[in-house]
């Protein structure tokens, strides 16, 4: 077996000098101190050319077109921007990025793995407050993905799903609202609030057809047209389905949310305290019955 | 590379230093060592652990587990290492740079000069502006004067705080004891009991083991047992700490580190679940200087 370089470096130590407090040493050059030259040493114009605005650091201000009108005022006015900021924003994560996670113990494909999962993997970032509504998980690194999982994201494509059920998995589109992404994306913040678990709300209008669609997966679909559609698709991408209902995961492959859910195992209404380690549940019919609903 | 370990583990004490130092470093073979030991050994001891978060390239190490109530030395067995903190790439530079923060992040400067504005008098023009033929002043605390004002000078309280990134920090450690082990510099201890409080007995245990004069002791309680306390307390270059105030100023500052095995386990225990928590780069965030 060939030594391996740090082995050598190690070797190289044991016939040096003990390594101590006075000869130690940053690698040369590492921390440069940056001064201004004189005469030959970088002085004269100091690296910024002769005469203009870069010369003397007045740069034009954005959208300045030296005298023509500009454009930012020459068409004020955008219509596809309409209402951009209000649209709703999936970051993305690749099927790459997600098979990483997954071979870097980030994420464990042994339990259905949900947007809490994702978030705690520390490596996809997500900021409710920006109009984020979840994960957009891309077919980046479709050909290559080869876990079986039980994923629930937030915006998936037709080859992404085709990706994921190909190797045996289960993929669900489902919408959460604000308040639920606020508590999905830090859970243990939300749970030290000692707030209850808000109930999950319907789509808005816009988002209904894709929730409710067999094709996308959504969380709202019939599960028979699920799956029907799962065979469609196999063949529609010529892959031959691998029979779930055979599979010893069965039980966490099939595992889903309740529509009014946000946690997995977590119901709405209830309030988690975490220093006692218990479960408080609501008691009152009227508490019930709003959580129910 | 088993050969070269039995022979330094059965060289008469005394020997010269670098065979003697042979002892730590081996490549496993569980079933060749325990045969060696069972051969060699009154009572062979093989510590092996169940490592958190094993390598999967073959790599590993082992270190002979040592006594300490006996000035001879007696080796009572081996213990596991993780590769990942004894035996790592050796970067002096992240040895450095951690020294270099242990100094300056607690350095405070409390020095103040006074200003012009901060010193007494001064608020009179001391001659009029012209006709006297003398350069024009408008006060005697100007800095040009003697017994002026100090432009620039040092201001208190100027702190060289900084944080160093957790990475760096880890790095550090790990490249520390991954230098100690590869220079035998490193010795596991099976627990810290010597028979005697006499300052002379851990005087003679360093020189009988080829120990530096200077010698470190880790161990994972809070509390040493009274006979070392009380001896290394009267020897200076001689010191205790726990696992908690581990730090590579210290590891470098003394020739040789001994560890106990429950420091062993800790150091590995706490070092790992740094290494690989996943909210890493939230941890530092607190201490951000650069802040908008």
């Amino acid at each position: 077996m060939a030594v391996r370089g740090y082995e050598k470096a190690l070797g190289l130590l044991r016939t040096l000098p003990r390594v101590c407090l006075y000869n130690i040493a940053p690698i040369p050059g590492s921390n440069k101190r940056s001064k201004r030259g004189r005469g030959q040493h970088g002085g004269d114009k100091h690296g910024a050319g002769n005469k203009g605005s870069k010369a003397r650091q007045n740069y034009m201000r954005i959208g300045y077109e030296t005298g023509n009108w500009p454009y930012y005022l020459k068409f004020p006015f955008e219509p596809y921007y309409l209402g951009h900021h209000l649209k709703r924003q999936y970051p993305p994560l690749s099927l790459g990025q997600l098979q990483l996670m997954i071979d870097t113990d980030r994420i464990n494909p042994k339990k259905p793995v949900d947007l809490v999962q994702i978030c705690n993997s520390g490596l996809y970032k997500i900021n409710p407050q920006c109009k984020h509504y979840g994960v957009h998980l891309t077919d980046e690194g479709a050909d290559n993905f080869t876990a079986k999982i039980n994923i629930e994201v937030q915006w998936a494509s037709e080859p992404v799903i085709a990706a994921v059920e190909r190797n045996g998995g289960t993929i669900t589109t489902a919408f959460f609202d604000p308040p639920s992404l606020f508590a999905l994306t830090n859970a243990k913040k939300f749970l030290e609030s000692g707030e209850p678990i808000p109930k999950r709300m319907i789509p808005p209008e816009d988002a209904i057809s894709y929730y409710t669609d067999p094709k996308m997966r959504g969380y709202l679909a019939d599960p028979d047209q699920i799956s029907w559609d799962r065979l469609v698709l196999a063949q529609k991408y010529g892959y031959t389905l691998p029979k779930i209902e055979e599979d010893p995961d069965y039980e966490m492959l099939t595992f889903r949310k309740d529509p009014r859910q946000i946690f997995y195992g977590l119901e709405p209404g209830w309030v988690v305290n975490l220093i006692d380690r218990m479960i408080l549940k609501p008691t009152d019919p009227e508490l019930k019955e709003y959580y129910k609903g | 590379m088993l050969r070269r370990l039995v022979i330094g583990a059965f060289r008469p004490s005394g020997c010269l230093q670098g065979a003697a130092r042979l002892s730590t470093i081996a490549e496993t073979n569980t079933a060749e060592v325990e045969q060696i030991s069972a051969e060699g050994f009154q009572s062979p001891m093989i510590v092996s652990r169940d490592l958190e978060f094993p390598t999967n390239d073959g790599r590993s190490r082992m270190a002979w587990v040592e006594n300490m109530d006996t000035v001879q030395e007696k080796k009572l067995g081996m213990v596991d290492l993780h590769p990942d903190i004894f035996a790592i790439p050796p970067r002096i530079d992240m040895i450095h740079s951690n020294i270099r923060w242990q100094q300056l992040y607690r350095k405070v400067n409390l020095v103040q000069v006074n200003n012009r504005a901060e010193m007494r008098g001064g608020g009179r023009k001391p001659w009029q502006q012209k006709g006297l033929g003398k350069a024009r002043q408008g006060s005697i605390r100007a800095p040009q004067w003697v017994h002026g004002g100090k432009v620039h000078g040092p201001r208190a309280p100027t702190t060289w705080f900084y944080m160093l990134p957790l990475h760096t920090r880890l790095y550090g450690l790990r490249s520390t004891l991954s230098v100690k082990m590869a220079q035998d510099d490193l010795h596991i201890v099976n627990a810290l009991d010597i028979p005697t409080n006499d300052p002379s007995y851990l005087e003679e245990l360093a020189e009988e083991r080829l120990w530096g004069p200077s010698v470190l002791f880790v161990d994972d309680t809070d509390v040493a047992p009274e006979n070392i306390a009380v001896a290394a307390d009267q020897i200076k270059h001689m010191n205790i700490i726990p696992v908690y105030g581990l730090n590579v100023f210290s590891m470098l500052k003394h020739d040789t580190l001994v560890l106990t095995l429950s420091a062993v386990e800790r150091i590995e225990k706490q070092l790992l679940f740094f290494m690989h928590r996943s909210d890493r780069a939230k941890l530092s965030e607190i201490f951000k200087t650069d802040q908008v």
